[in-house]
């Protein structure tokens, strides 16, 4: 019975797979590669950081009168500050505060924003109307001036910093989500589901939320850079991490009374910001050229 | 092809007098004006007519897909008997894939690109039949080899940018037959394919058709196609079925002018080269406001009654039933006579 119709050539066509398609755009890409290796630095950093710091213990408020202000040198590649504290070990460590932050405050803004966008823009109307009015409502105050407000409602700290950052951040994709879900939800697999009897949760699930991952993935690598340096600035205006933790952005703050004499203390932290921003922006540029099919090659 | 038997006691499909209006801002356009089809147990209906005359429309009031501006109303709609007016949400979805599935015209779109055929085909499964594992596994492998898919267990584990075409129309009939629904409801499955492949298509869902016994609605605008695969045909123009007849009687003696003029504007390839054969006018935008017959704008035959008075679907000796006042008249008299 079959063999009659067997006439089809089976035609499987193989693509290469993306660990391989990821590797000739990185060779090709030295910008690409450039800002992996920072983030592999970074990560490393924030793994095992006590253990590749110099002097571990500088990470807290540890006094040594003889050995404060002193400039770059070879004991001390990045100077020491104001409580004879090695400033590279500070840095070192400010990399798990900041990827903590970082990770948690886009992971939380993802889980929180992607489900309600994915449901608003499937389901559209009158929960559409609801979950992005409410949307609105935090998207009207500018992400940092909301944050601000709401860490100095509930108290300075890093904690409270992290939380206020989250409620200012999942508008963003709850809004991303709902624009991708709205076109997915014209796609003919959506139909065929529907028409096959799939349930509308599975359907979200399924077929919404996992065809909208690419553009979530790169806004994600975009905005763990921005949110470190959200972090760094409400550390800097007093409103973030407390003394005396290793926060990058608090040293800044901490140094610049001293920057025209001692510019390495904030330079260094700075400087540590600036790069492992700039690593995610350039990640991030990757992805969008990996996950999105019209720029293949 | 032998004269079929027309619908036999109950039908799968029935319905009478389905209505659809779409509402949009500041206006309501009616798609479909009182349709009456009956599609029988194991039989082929073809749905024919030109984009926009609600052929598409009406398959998917079977399956209750239509988007929520729909409004739609029926004297009665019945699959396998149960009344679907009034069904549930819940109850829609326990009726999809089981009762009654469809194909769609664009294989390439109709699977979820980021995962495999498989998974996708074991999803429908698990909803409907509780089916996991390794049952699911071995039901799966036996619809893609009824449906003549090469290489069942590598298409299993293939993504559907990884398949052709034809590949992924047979993978979207597996996946619709999946739970062995009584009713397939097939939305022109050969429009996006190839000639060869589409052949192939229409040979493997009249073999499974015969071989598993379901009833097709198969809505299609090519009149090649339903000569080839449907028992009966239903013509539709804007909105209402102008013709039924068997597809034997329907290519021998057409009856409608509408029927006529489509079946003179199929290219044959034996007559002598010049211009097509064609309808001349177009398909009136909103039929639900048209008083008399909707036809009568591109009608030759036209008559004064035409304008004023909207023909009903009337039977002629051999239960060919048309709605045309011209074809008609005279107890049963048809053109083709004349």
């Amino acid at each position: 019975m079959a063999a009659t119709y067997n006439q089809l050539p089976s035609v499987i066509s193989e693509r290469p797979g993306f660990a391989r398609r990821a590797a000739r755009a990185i060779a090709h890409d030295w910008l690409a590669l450039f800002g992996l290796v920072i983030i592999a630095v970074v990560v490393v950093a924030a793994l095992i950081g006590p253990l590749l710091a110099p002097s571990p213990g500088d990470g807290a408020g540890v006094i040594n009168v003889d050995e404060r202000m002193l400039p770059p040198s070879l004991a001390y590649p990045f100077g020491t500050d104001w409580l004879g504290r090695d400033m590279l070990t500070r840095v070192i460590l400010g990399a798990r505060i900041a990827l903590q932050v970082s990770l948690i405050v886009v992971g939380l803004a993802i889980l929180i924003g992607v489900p309600l966008g994915a449901i608003a823009g499937y389901r559209r109307g009158w929960l559409d109307g609801l979950i992005m009015r409410i949307t609105d409502l935090f998207l009207a105050f500018p992400p940092l001036l909301l944050a601000m407000a709401i860490v100095a409602a509930l108290g300075p700290g890093l904690q409270n910093a992290t939380l206020a950052l989250v409620v200012s951040w999942w508008p963003w994709y709850a809004r991303l989500a709902r624009g991708l879900a709205v076109s997915l939800r014209e796609w003919p697999f959506v139909d065929a589901s529907r028409a096959m009897g799939i349930r509308e949760s599975s359907i979200i699930l399924r077929h919404i939320v996992p065809n909208s991952l690419g553009p979530i993935v790169v806004q994600a690598t975009i905005d763990i850079g921005t949110v470190i340096l959200a972090a760094g600035g409400l550390a800097f205006i007093g409103l973030g991490a407390r003394p005396p933790a290793p926060d990058w952005g608090l040293m800044v703050a901490e140094g610049r009374q001293y920057i025209l004499e001692q510019w390495w203390l904030s330079t260094f932290p700075g400087l540590a910001i600036f790069f492992t921003v700039l690593a995610f922006n350039l990640v991030g540029d990757l992805l969008l050229r990996l996950l999105d099919p019209r720029q293949e090659d | 092809m032998v004269t079929p038997p027309g619908p036999v006691s109950e039908p799968v499909l029935r319905i009478r007098d389905l209505r659809v209006r779409f509402r949009t801002p500041g206006r309501r356009v009616t798609a479909v004006s009182g349709i009456d089809l009956d599609v029988g147990q194991g039989e082929i209906l073809g749905v024919v007519g030109e984009t926009g005359c609600g052929k598409t429309v009406t398959g998917l009031s079977v399956l209750g897909l239509l988007p929520d501006t729909a409004e739609v109303e029926a004297a009665e709609l019945r699959l396998l008997g149960r009344d679907l007016t009034s069904l549930t949400d819940d109850q829609w979805r326990g009726l999809r894939g089981t009762d009654v599935a469809m194909v769609f015209q664009n294989p390439t779109g109709s699977f979820n690109p980021v995962f495999t055929i498989g998974a996708q085909m074991r999803d429908v499964l698990a909803a409907h039949d509780g089916l996991k594992g390794r049952a699911a596994a071995a039901r799966i492998h036996e619809v893609l080899t009824a449906c003549a898919m090469p290489d069942p267990d590598r298409v299993i584990g293939s993504y559907p940018h990884q398949l052709s075409g034809g590949m992924l129309q047979r993978a979207m009939l597996a996946l619709a037959l999946l739970s062995r629904p009584k009713l397939l409801v097939a939305d022109e499955p050969t429009t996006a394919l190839d000639v060869t492949i589409a052949a192939q298509i229409l040979e493997l869902i009249l073999g499974l058709q015969r071989e598993m016994g379901f009833s097709v609605l198969f809505i299609t605008h090519d009149l090649g196609v339903v000569r080839r695969v449907c028992s009966r045909v239903a013509v539709l123009y804007a909105g209402r079925v102008v013709e039924t007849a068997g597809t034997a009687d329907l290519f021998r003696a057409p009856q409608h002018p509408y029927t006529r003029g489509l079946i003179a504007a199929v290219p044959r390839t034996h007559r002598a080269a010049g211009a097509l054969a064609t309808i001349r006018g177009s398909v009136p935008p909103d039929p639900g406001a048209i008083v008399g017959c909707a036809f009568r704008e591109r009608c030759e035959l036209a008559i004064e009654r035409c304008a004023t008075e909207r023909p009903e679907l009337r039977s002629l000796v051999g239960g060919q039933r048309v709605a045309c006042h011209v074809a008609t008249d005279e107890a049963g008299a048809t053109v083709a006579e004349r």
